[in-house]
């Protein structure tokens, strides 16, 4: 299930990102928590969303600051300096949403899966061990990580 | 004509994604009201005529199943278009809103093009003359 969900959920960022955000992706390594850089940078985001179903899980996404406003000004068709806290955190929120909808989508399960509420958490929340793929857009990065319960 | 288009969902950007969309498919003169979540919406129809309703499933309060089947319990409201938008694109689900009475369902990502050909088929051509002067947002996203 675990791969299912990989090979989905890659298929789904690269179709978000693209439609809806503009922004062309390409997939790096898996590293854990601990090991990337996404540990190290207190500005960036992190953002969770469970769901349950066949199996139950969440999705993980932690993104920096600098991709995050230029997804919000590509998605909402907004400058930079017209962007406040609520248009980046609501659209954060909606990127790990849309991930997590059409990756789900994607896999043909017996009951449907059913999506929790997207909400903000500290990085401190992360196990260090936890694996995360790395996604490279132009010149940014994010990481995200799928956690089965 | 100048239309009246409820937004129902719980992240800002997207209401806003969604407006701007209408504004681009030639609705740039309509009234556009947004709500957070299906309990919102129900108040705010309860006061003003809506010709379209454009919800969200996944919202806290009242999810969009919820407020569809809502609606559709009201005699003033039911034959009011639903169209839903959401993330989630299982087939179950889908067929779901469907036997509710939802008009359309439309899964994120969607391109503007998505929800012009949709709407502009549920409430009929829009005369661009009328609009064109207004909608100096562009098609910009």
């Amino acid at each position: 299930m675990m791969k299912l969900l990989m090979t989905a959920m890659k298929a789904s960022i690269s179709e978000v990102m693209e439609t809806m955000f503009f922004l062309p992706v390409e997939f790096g390594a898996q590293k854990s928590f601990k090991q990337t850089w996404v540990a190290e940078d207190k500005s960036k985001k992190a953002c969770q969303l469970k769901f349950t179903g066949d199996v139950k899980g969440s999705f993980l996404l932690i993104i920096s600051q600098n991709l995050l406003v230029e997804a919000a000004q590509n998605f909402l068709g907004e400058s930079r300096e017209s962007l406040e806290q609520e248009h980046l955190i609501g659209t954060l929120t909606e990127m790990l949403n849309m991930f997590c909808g059409n990756t789900l989508s994607k896999i043909d399960t017996k009951a449907p899966f059913e999506l929790g509420i997207p909400k903000i958490i500290d990085k401190s929340d992360i196990l260090d061990t936890q694996v995360f793929t790395i996604v490279e857009t132009t010149g940014s990065r994010m990481a995200i990580s799928i956690v089965m319960d | 004509m100048s239309y009246s288009i409820l937004i129902v969902d719980d992240s800002l950007p997207m209401r806003s994604v969604i407006i701007k969309t209408f504004k681009a498919a030639g609705y740039a003169s309509a009234q556009f009201f947004e709500a957070a979540n299906g309990k919102q919406a129900l108040d705010h129809m309860k006061n003003g005529w809506i010709d379209i309703v454009v919800t969200d499933y996944n919202m806290p309060v009242m999810n969009g199943l919820q407020f569809l089947k809502a609606i559709k319990t009201q005699e003033l409201l039911k034959d009011i278009p639903i169209i839903v938008v959401s993330t989630e694109g299982n087939e179950t689900k889908i067929k779901e809103f469907m036997d509710a009475g939802a008009k359309a369902y439309i899964t994120k990502p969607f391109t503007p093009e998505t929800i012009r050909d949709l709407v502009t088929d549920i409430l009929g051509e829009v005369d661009y003359d009328e609009t064109v002067d207004d909608s100096n947002e562009g098609f910009d996203f």
